[in-house]
C-alpha cells in the first residue's frame, strides 16, 4: 500500500515537474519580446535615433494627405449628420414628425455643408417597379427640395434623383422595413 | 325579321371575339399531340433539355393537349409508336450535329399516319437551341391556321436588380432559358427596344450625376447618350418606325411626358399637370395613354394630342399605376389592397375600349409591368410572389397563363 502511495506521489511529482519545465519557456519568450518592446518604447532611445529629418519631410506629405482626407472626411461627416426624411405609404407630403429632421437638415445645408452640392435621393418601398413608383420617389425628393429652398437653401445647389424601389436599406418583409425604405436620403457632392 | 336575326348574329360574333370575355373549359376539346424524339447526336441531358423546351413551347401555343412522355423512335419508322396510336397529332424530330458542329433538326408532323407538315432547321450555335424550339412552335401554330405568335421568336430585354443600386441588363428568349447580359455593372434600368427588328435599345442610367438616357446598338456594341434630365429620365415607348419616343422627364422636379423626335433631337412637352404624369404609350397616330394621379390616385388616362382633351380610361381599381395598349384593349395593373404595413396584391386587368367588360387576368402576388406583344396576341408581365421573381405570359384569347421563374435577382422592368 505504502509503495503504491509513494510511487503515485513520484509520478505526480514527475508530471507536475514536467509541466513546470514547459511553462517557463513560454514565459521567457514573453519576457524577451516585452523587453524589446520596452526598448522601442523608451522615449530617450527614440530621440537618440536620427528621426527628426525623416519626420520633417514625412510631415509635409502626411499633412497634405491628412488635409485631403479631412476634406472628404468632413464632407462624409457632415453627410452623416443629415437626417433622412421618411414618408407615409403612397404619399409625398412631409409628415409633421419629420419637420424637425427637415429643419436640422436645412440648418446643416446652410452652415456646415454650405460648400457642397446636395443630391436628394428619393426612395420607395417594394410595392411596384414601374415609372409611377419612381415618380413618387422623385416627388418626395422634390418636396424636400422645396422645404429646403423655403428655409433659404440655394436651389441651384440641389439635384434630385429617384431610385424607386431599387435602393432598399432593408429587405425584410416587415412593417419597420417598408417604413425605412420610404425615404429621401441626402448625399453631398464636392 | 331577317334583319333582326342578322343583327343579332352580328352582335353575337362581335362579342364572341372580345378578349375580355373569358373562355372556360376549352382544354377538354383540344386535340392531343405527342412528340417522338429520333435524335442521333448529343447526350441524353441535351436531348432531354431540347424535348422539354419543345413541350413547353407547344403547350404555350394553347392549341394542343401535349403529351409529356419523352419517347424515342427511329426517324424513318413507317408508323407512330404504339403508345401514340390514339393521338390526333404526332410530332417527330431528329437532332443531329454536322461536321461544322451546327445543330440540324429534321421535323415531321404526322396525323392519321400521314405526314402533313415537314421542315428542316439549322442553327450554328448549340447554345441557342431554344430559338429552334420556339421557331418550330411558331411554324406548327401557323400551319394549324391559328393567329400568329410572332412574339415567340422575339427577344425580351429586362433589367435585373442584383443589389441595391446595382443592376444588369439582360437579353433573353421569352422563357428566360437563353440569357445574355448586355450591360453589366452600374445602375441601369428601364430598357426599351429601339426598333421592331430589336437591333438596338434605350435604357436609363442612374450612374451619372443626373439620370441619363442611353442608346445601344447591339450589332456594333456602341453606346451613345441621348438626353439627360434631373430627377427622372425614362423612355416609356417607341413608335412603330422608331422615329419618335415618349419620355418621362422631370427637369424641374416635376415628372411629365415629353415627345422626342429621334431625327431632329427636339422635345415637346405633352403634359402640364402639377402632379405625376408618367408611363406614356402611343395610341394611334395622335393620342397617348398614360398614368396620372390627377384624381388623387394613380389611374389610366388618354390625351388627344391634336385637341389636348384628356379622358379617364379606367373606372375600376383604387390604384392603377401601369398599363399597356393594343388596338382597343388596355391591360393595366391595379392595387387590390392598400396595406401600409402588410402584403399587397396587385392584379392585371384587361378592358376593352369598345365594350364595358373588365377581365381580371391574375389572382395572387404582385403582378406588374404588363406589355402587349407586337401582335397583341399575348401579354408579358412581371410577377413577384413569395420572394420569387418571374416573367409571365398570358395568352389572352386562350385564357392561359405561363410563368418562367428567374434564377436570381429581381426583374425591375422589361420590354419585348
Amino acid at each position: 500500500m505504502k509503495s503504491i502511495v509513494i510511487s503515485s506521489a513520484i509520478v505526480a511529482l514527475l508530471v507536475l515537474s514536467g509541466c513546470g519545465d514547459k511553462d517557463p519557456k513560454v514565459d521567457d519568450s514573453g519576457i524577451d519580446s516585452s523587453v524589446s518592446q520596452e526598448v522601442v518604447q523608451d522615449p530617450s532611445t527614440q530621440e537618440a535615433v536620427q528621426t527628426e529629418t525623416v519626420s520633417s519631410s514625412e510631415a509635409e506629405v502626411m499633412s497634405d494627405v491628412a488635409s485631403q482626407e479631412t476634406e472628404t472626411q468632413a464632407m462624409m461627416r457632415v453627410e452623416k449628420e443629415l437626417l433622412s426624411i421618411y414618408f407615409d405609404f403612397d404619399k409625398f407630403n412631409v409628415r409633421s414628425d419629420m419637420q424637425g429632421n427637415l429643419s436640422t437638415d436645412a440648418d446643416i445645408a446652410k452652415t456646415k455643408a454650405k460648400d457642397f452640392s446636395i443630391k436628394l435621393e428619393g426612395n420607395c418601398d417594394e410595392w411596384g417597379s414601374d415609372e409611377y413608383n419612381f415618380a413618387l420617389g422623385l416627388k418626395r425628393s422634390n418636396t424636400v427640395k422645396m422645404a429646403l429652398v423655403a428655409e433659404g437653401v440655394d436651389a441651384s445647389r440641389i439635384t434630385m434623383v429617384s431610385f424607386g424601389e431599387s435602393n432598399p436599406v432593408c429587405s425584410d418583409k416587415t412593417r419597420e422595413c417598408w417604413a425605412k425604405n420610404r425615404r429621401v436620403d441626402f448625399k453631398l457632392l464636392p | 325579321m331577317k334583319i333582326i336575326i342578322s343583327f343579332l348574329i352580328t352582335i353575337t360574333f362581335m362579342f364572341a371575339s372580345d378578349a375580355t370575355i373569358e373562355v372556360i373549359k376549352k382544354v377538354d376539346s383540344l386535340p392531343s399531340l405527342a412528340i417522338e424524339d429520333a435524335s442521333t447526336s448529343y447526350d441524353d441531358t441535351f436531348r432531354n433539355r431540347f424535348f422539354k423546351s419543345l413541350v413547353a413551347d407547344l403547350n404555350v401555343l394553347s392549341i394542343f393537349n401535349v403529351e409529356r412522355a419523352h419517347r424515342k423512335v427511329n426517324y424513318d419508322a413507317s408508323s407512330v409508336l404504339v403508345e401514340n396510336k390514339d393521338m390526333n397529332y404526332v410530332l417527330r424530330y431528329k437532332l443531329s450535329e454536322d461536321d461544322s458542329r451546327a445543330l440540324n433538326l429534321e421535323l415531321k408532323l404526322i396525323s392519321q399516319e400521314k405526314i402533313i407538315f415537314n421542315k428542316n432547321y439549322k442553327v450554328n450555335n448549340t447554345n441557342v437551341y431554344m430559338f429552334v424550339s420556339h421557331t418550330i412552335a411558331y411554324d406548327i401554330n401557323k400551319f394549324m391556321g391559328e393567329a400568329p405568335v410572332e412574339w415567340m421568336k422575339r427577344k425580351v430585354i429586362f433589367s435585373r436588380m442584383v443589389d441595391p443600386q446595382k443592376s444588369e441588363l439582360v437579353i433573353a428568349d421569352y422563357t428566360l432559358t437563353y440569357q445574355h447580359v448586355v450591360v453589366k455593372g452600374g445602375f441601369n434600368i428601364f430598357p426599351k427596344w429601339a426598333n421592331k427588328e430589336q437591333t438596338a435599345f434605350y435604357y436609363s442610367s442612374l450612374d451619372e450625376k443626373v439620370p441619363t438616357l442611353k442608346y445601344v446598338d447591339i450589332k456594333t456594341g456602341k453606346s451613345s447618350v441621348i438626353k439627360s434630365s434631373d430627377g427622372m429620365m425614362i423612355c416609356s415607348d417607341v413608335n412603330d418606325d422608331g422615329s419618335k419616343l415618349l419620355l418621362t422627364m422631370a427637369p424641374q422636379g416635376q415628372p411629365d411626358i415629353y415627345l422626342y423626335d429621334v431625327k431632329t433631337k427636339s422635345t415637346k412637352k405633352l403634359t402640364t399637370f402639377g402632379g405625376i404624369d408618367v408611363g406614356a404609350q402611343f395610341l394611334g397616330s395622335d393620342s397617348i395613354v398614360f398614368v396620372s394621379d390627377r384624381l388623387g390616385y394613380p389611374n389610366i388616362f388618354s390625351k388627344n394630342l391634336s385637341t389636348g382633351s384628356v379622358e379617364q380610361m379606367v373606372y375600376y381599381g383604387k390604384s392603377n399605376a401601369a398599363c399597356s395598349v393594343f388596338g382597343q384593349y388596355i391591360v393595366y395593373k391595379a392595387r387590390e389592397s392598400s396595406e401600409s404595413f402588410g402584403d399587397n396584391t396587385f392584379n392585371l386587368h384587361l378592358i376593352s375600349m369598345g365594350t364595358d367588360f373588365i377581365r381580371r387576368l391574375t389572382a395572387v402576388g404582385v403582378n406588374e409591368f404588363p406589355r402587349f406583344s407586337v401582335d397583341g396576341d399575348a401579354i408579358i408581365f412581371i410577377k413577384n410572389y413569395k420572394s420569387q421573381s418571374s416573367i409571365g405570359i398570358i395568352r389572352v384569347n386562350h385564357n392561359k397563363n405561363y410563368l418562367f421563374p428567374l434564377k436570381y435577382g429581381k426583374v425591375q422592368s422589361m420590354d419585348w
